[in-house]
C-alpha cells in the first residue's frame, strides 16, 4: 500500500484549530479599565496563572453542534417520559417505598444541578482566560438542562405521591437539606478556582459516580424507566464536565508550583465535603432502594478506593497526595449508611419522605455485605426498635440534635475505630465554640472560621425562633409538610400503592 | 475492491481495502487517529466524511447519533469505505512527524555481538535496499517458532544501512531466548515497520534530554546519532542508567561523539551499590538527573526510553521539576499486566 501526501487537497484547519479561533477569537484584553479590575476574583486566591493560552480546551463542541446534540438527547428523553406518563410506569415500581429516593433526590440533588448552573456561570465569568471561559458557559447550560429534566420527570410522580410537592421550599428550610445545600452554598462563595476545584474536580470527577450511578441504577432496577433514561440523558453530559475538571486541575498544577499546595487544601475540603454529603446516597443504597444493586461499602471500593486510586497515583506526579482523611472515609463505609439511617429513622416526624425498618431478609443482605459490623451494632438497635414498633410505641425522637457546625450533619457519628463511643471535636472562634463530627470538618471549620461561623444552622434556627414557632407543629407547617412524613406504614403512599395492588388482582383474579 | 483515503487535515493518502475499517487502514500506514475502545461504543475515533460514501457497521446508535449520520460523521473504528473517501479526524498536525507507511520486509542476520552479558546486538541486512524510518521508531520481528511478532526500537544511525537492534534476554521469553542462543549469522528474518510516535521533535528547537534504561538505549542512540550527524546545535544530554560497570554498552561510542560535539554531553550510571570499579555517577538514573539539573526541567523536551518503572520515575521527577506533558515523549513497551493496570484519564499519552 502507498501513502502519499497529496499536494493537490487543500489544507483545511484541524478541528482543535478551529475550534481555538473561535473561542479565543471571543477575547480582548480590556483597555478602558485594567484587566484585573474586569477579573477581580482571578487573582486573589492566590493561584497564579502565567499563561492562559496553554489552556487544552477539554472537548471542541461548537454552539451549534452543542444544540443539536441536546435536542436529540430532549427529544429522545421526553417520548420516554410521556410513554411513561400515558402507560402508568409509577404502577411498575417495585414498591412504593423507592419513590422515597426520588423524594431525596428532587429535594436534595435537583436544585444543586440548579446552583452549578449559577455557579458555572459565575465562575466563567471570572476567568480571566476564554478557554475555560466557554467550558463553564456550556457545562452551566448543562446543568439549567438538567435541573429542568429532572423536575419534569418527577413532576408526574408529584400527581401522586407525597413528599415532591413543595421541594424548592424544603431545599433552603428542611433541616437535613442544609447538607447539600451549605455544601453547594460553600462552593459558589469561593472564588472561581475553588468551585473549579470543588465541583468540577472533587464532586464531578472524584465522586459523581457514587452519587449519579446509585440513582440511576437504583431507578433502573426498580421499575422507572423515566428516571433512568433522564440519568442516560443527563450522563452523556457529564463525559465532559469530567474533562472540564481534570484539565482545570492540571491547568492550575502546570500553571505555577506554588499552586500546587492550594489545590491540595481545596481536594482536602472537598473531599471530606463531598464524602460527608454522599452518606445520604449510602443511606438511600443500603436502605431505600427495595431491590438493591449493590452496597455502599461496595460501590465507594469500585469508585473511589480503585478508581480514586488510580487517579491520584497519577496525581502523585505532580506532587498530589489523597486527600486527608481518605482511610477515615474508606472505614467509615462500614458505619455510614446504618448510622443515617437511624437518624432518620428517629427523626422521620420532621422529613420530607418516609423511612421504614428493614425486614428480615433486608437485615440479612446487610449482615451478608457487612459481616464486620452490622450484626453486631446494628441489627440489635434495629430488633429493639421493632419490639417498640409491635408495642404501638413507634420511636420518634422529639429532641433536637445537635449539628456539626461544617457539615450541618446532626452529630451521630461515632469515632474512628471504635463504633460505640459518639465523636466529638470543637474549636473556639471569637468567644464562642463550635461543635463537629469529625477531625476532617472541624479541620475546614479552623481554615475558614469567619465563613463557617456564618452558617445557618437549621437546630439553631429553630431555637432562635426563625422557623415558624417553637412547637415542632409550627415548625412542620413552616415547612408545608402535609402527610409527607412519618413512617411509611401509616403513609398515604402505602394506602394508595395497597389500593392500586389490590385493583390489579382484582382485574387479573 | 480497494479505494483511496484520503486523511485530513494531513493530507495523506492510503489506500483502504474492501471490509477494512478505516482505522486499521490508518493506523496500518502510519497515521494515528484518536482511538479507544475499537467496537463502535466510545466515539473517541469520530470522524468526518467530507467526501465519498462509507458503511458504518457496528457504531452503536448511542455512541453515533442519527443526525450524526446524516451530517456525515463515521466512526472510525466501524467505517468501511464504499467509494474514494475524504475524512476530516481530530488529529493534530506533527510538523516532525513524517507518517512512513508500515511495510513488509525481509533481512538476513549479518553481525551478532555480546553487548552486555544479557544484551546481544543483531545487525540485518534488508533486501531491496535501506530502511525507511525516524530514529526512535520500532519494528515488528517475526521469529521462527515464536507465537506472533515482538516488538524492537531500532538502534542504528539513519546512515547505517543495516538495522540494528539490541536484544535483552527476557528470563523464560520465547522470543529473545531464540535471538540469544539460535539465532545466527546468514539467518533470514521478516518484519514489519516503522512503527510509534517516538521520534524528536526537532521543530520544537528546544534542548533535548534523553534519558535511557538499560537495552532502552536502541532508539536514543539511533536519535542522537541523527541528530548530531544532522548538525544540531541544540544542547543535548544523554543519561544511560545501567546496574554495574559493565552493562553501559555503547559508552566507548558516545565518549567520542562528546569529544566531538561540545552541546553533547554523555552521563552512564550504575545503580548496583556494589557495582565496582566505577568513576561515573551511581544511583538510579532518575535521581542522577535530577542532581545533574538541581531538580529543575522547565525549558527542555525529554525523551524516555526504558523499562515502565524507570519511565515512571522519570516522569515524576521531569514534572515535579515543571517539564510536562507536552515536552515528555516516550514509547512504552507495556507488558499484559501493565496494560491492565487501572489508569485514569488525567493524562493522554504518558
Amino acid at each position: 500500500m502507498n501513502a502519499i501526501n497529496s499536494g493537490a487537497s487543500k489544507k483545511r484547519l484541524p478541528l482543535k484549530e478551529k475550534y481555538r479561533h473561535l473561542t479565543r477569537g471571543l477575547h480582548w484584553d480590556t483597555t478602558y479599565q485594567p484587566m484585573n479590575k474586569v477579573f477581580p476574583h482571578a487573582a486573589y486566591e492566590g493561584i497564579k496563572i502565567h499563561d492562559w493560552d496553554k489552556w487544552e480546551d477539554p472537548f471542541r463542541l461548537t454552539m451549534d453542534a452543542y444544540w443539536k446534540f441536546q435536542a436529540e438527547k430532549e427529544r429522545k428523553l421526553y417520548a420516554v417520559l410521556d410513554t411513561f406518563a400515558q402507560n402508568n410506569g409509577q404502577t411498575n415500581f417495585t414498591d412504593a417505598r423507592y419513590v422515597n429516593t426520588m423524594k431525596l433526590f428532587l429535594t436534595g440533588v435537583s436544585p444543586l444541578e440548579y446552583m452549578a448552573h449559577r455557579g458555572f456561570g459565575h465562575a466563567g465569568r471570572q476567568m480571566a482566560g476564554v478557554g475555560p471561559r466557554v467550558a463553564c458557559q456550556m457545562q452551566s447550560l448543562d446543568e439549567l438542562r438538567h435541573v429542568q429534566t429532572q423536575i419534569h420527570t418527577m413532576s408526574h410522580l408529584n400527581k401522586y405521591f407525597s413528599g415532591f410537592h413543595e421541594f424548592p421550599h424544603l431545599h433552603s428550610r428542611m433541616w437535613y437539606l442544609s447538607v447539600p445545600k451549605s455544601f453547594f452554598d460553600d462552593a459558589v462563595t469561593a472564588g472561581p478556582f475553588e468551585f473549579m476545584t470543588a465541583i468540577g474536580f472533587s464532586f464531578e470527577y472524584v465522586l459523581t459516580n457514587l452519587l449519579f450511578v446509585p440513582f440511576m441504577s437504583g431507578a433502573a432496577y426498580n421499575g422507572d424507566m423515566a428516571t433512568m433514561t433522564f440519568g442516560f440523558s443527563a450522563q452523556s453530559d457529564e463525559a465532559r464536565h469530567m474533562t472540564l475538571g481534570l484539565e482545570v486541575i492540571k491547568f492550575m498544577l502546570e500553571q505555577d508550583e506554588q499552586n500546587v499546595p492550594i489545590v491540595q487544601k481545596w481536594i482536602d475540603k472537598w473531599f471530606w465535603r463531598g464524602h460527608r454529603m454522599l452518606g445520604l446516597v449510602a443511606m438511600m443504597m443500603d436502605y431505600m432502594l427495595p431491590k438493591r444493586i449493590m452496597s455502599w461499602k461496595e460501590a465507594w471500593s469500585m469508585y473511589f478506593t480503585e478508581a480514586g486510586g488510580a487517579l491520584f497515583a497519577d496525581l502523585a506526579r505532580y506532587g498530589i497526595r489523597l486527600p486527608k482523611y481518605a482511610e477515615v472515609a474508606t472505614a467509615e463505609a462500614d458505619h455510614i449508611s446504618h448510622q443515617n439511617w437511624a437518624i432518620f429513622y428517629q427523626y422521620t416526624h420532621a422529613a420530607g419522605f418516609h423511612t421504614w425498618l428493614p425486614s428480615d431478609e433486608e437485615m440479612d443482605w446487610l449482615s451478608a455485605k457487612y459481616p464486620d459490623t452490622f450484626d453486631k451494632y446494628y441489627r440489635p438497635r434495629f430488633d429493639l426498635w421493632r419490639e417498640m414498633e409491635k408495642e404501638g410505641k413507634r420511636f420518634y425522637n422529639m429532641g433536637l440534635p445537635q449539628l456539626c457546625s461544617t457539615c450541618q450533619i446532626p452529630m451521630g457519628y461515632t469515632e474512628p475505630g471504635d463504633p460505640t463511643s459518639i465523636a466529638f471535636r470543637s474549636s473556639k472562634y471569637n468567644g464562642d465554640t463550635y461543635h463537629f463530627c469529625s477531625d476532617g470538618c472541624k479541620d475546614i471549620f479552623d481554615n475558614e472560621p469567619e465563613k463557617f461561623s456564618q452558617a445557618w444552622l437549621p437546630v439553631h434556627q429553630i431555637f432562635q425562633g426563625n422557623c415558624g414557632g417553637a412547637t415542632m407543629e409550627d415548625v412542620l407547617k413552616w415547612y408545608k409538610l402535609d402527610g409527607d412524613n412519618m413512617d411509611y406504614a401509616q403513609s398515604l403512599d402505602k394506602k394508595m400503592w395497597d389500593e392500586w395492588q389490590a385493583g390489579k388482582n382484582r382485574v387479573s383474579g | 475492491m480497494s479505494h483511496d483515503l484520503v486523511i485530513e487535515p494531513l493530507g495523506t493518502r492510503i489506500v483502504i481495502k474492501e471490509g477494512q475499517t478505516i482505522l486499521d487502514a490508518a493506523l496500518r500506514n502510519g497515521v494515528w487517529l484518536p482511538h479507544v475502545c475499537g467496537h463502535g461504543l466510545c466515539s473517541n475515533c469520530k470522524v468526518e466524511v467530507i467526501e465519498g460514501e462509507v458503511d458504518h457497521g457496528a457504531s452503536s446508535p448511542f455512541a453515533l447519533m442519527d443526525f450524526e449520520r446524516e451530517a456525515g460523521k463515521a466512526l472510525a473504528c466501524c467505517a468501511t469505505a464504499l467509494s474514494d473517501v475524504v475524512i476530516e479526524a481530530d488529529v493534530d498536525v506533527d510538523p516532525d512527524a513524517r507518517c512512513l507507511p508500515v511495510r513488509d520486509f525481509t533481512g538476513t542476520v549479518s553481525a551478532l555481538r555480546d553487548l552486555t552479558h544479557d544484551i546481544k546486538g543483531v545487525w540485518i541486512e534488508v533486501e531491496g535496499g535501506a530502511m525507511d524510518f525516524q530514529p526512535g521508531q520500532y519494528i515488528n520481528l517475526t521469529l521462527p517458532g515464536v507465537d506472533g511478532p515482538r516488538a524492537y526500537s531500532l538502534a542504528q544511525a539513519p546512515a547505517d544501512g543495516r538495522v540494528e537492534l539490541h536484544i535483552r534476554r527476557v528470563p523464560g521469553g520465547q522470543a529473545s531466548s531464540h535471538v540469544h542462543e539460535r539465532l545466527r549469522v546468514g539467518d533470514r528474518l521478516t518484519f514489519t515497520g516503522p512503527y510509534g510516535q517516538f521520534f524528536v521533535r526537532k521543530s520544537q528547537a528546544k534542548p533535548l534530554l534523553f534519558i535511557a534504561g538499560g537495552s532502552g538505549l536502541s532508539s536514543p542512540k539511533s536519535m542522537v546519532q541523527d541528530l548530531l550527524a544532522g548538525g544540531c546545535t541544540q544542547p543535548i544530554w544523554l543519561f544511560h542508567g545501567v546496574r554495574t560497570a559493565a552493562d553501559a554498552y555503547c559508552g566507548d561510542l558516545f565518549r567520542e561523539l562528546s569529544a566531538a560535539h561540545a552541546n553533547f554531553a554523555y552521563v552512564p550510571a550504575v545503580s548496583d551499590p556494589e557495582a565496582g570499579d566505577w568513576d561515573g555517577e551511581r544511583g538510579f538514573i532518575h535521581e542522577v538527573v535530577e542532581r545533574r539539573f538541581d531538580g529543575k526541567f522547565a525549558g527542555l523536551s525529554a525523551y524516555l526510553c526504558g523499562p515502565p518503572p524507570m519511565i515512571e520515575a522519570c516522569i515524576q521527577t521531569l514534572m515535579r521539576g515543571r517539564l510536562f506533558e507536552r515536552d515528555i515523549f516516550t514509547e512504552r513497551f507495556l507488558s499484559k499486566a501493565d496494560a491492565q493496570k487501572a489508569k485514569s484519564p488525567l493524562f493522554r499519552k504518558l
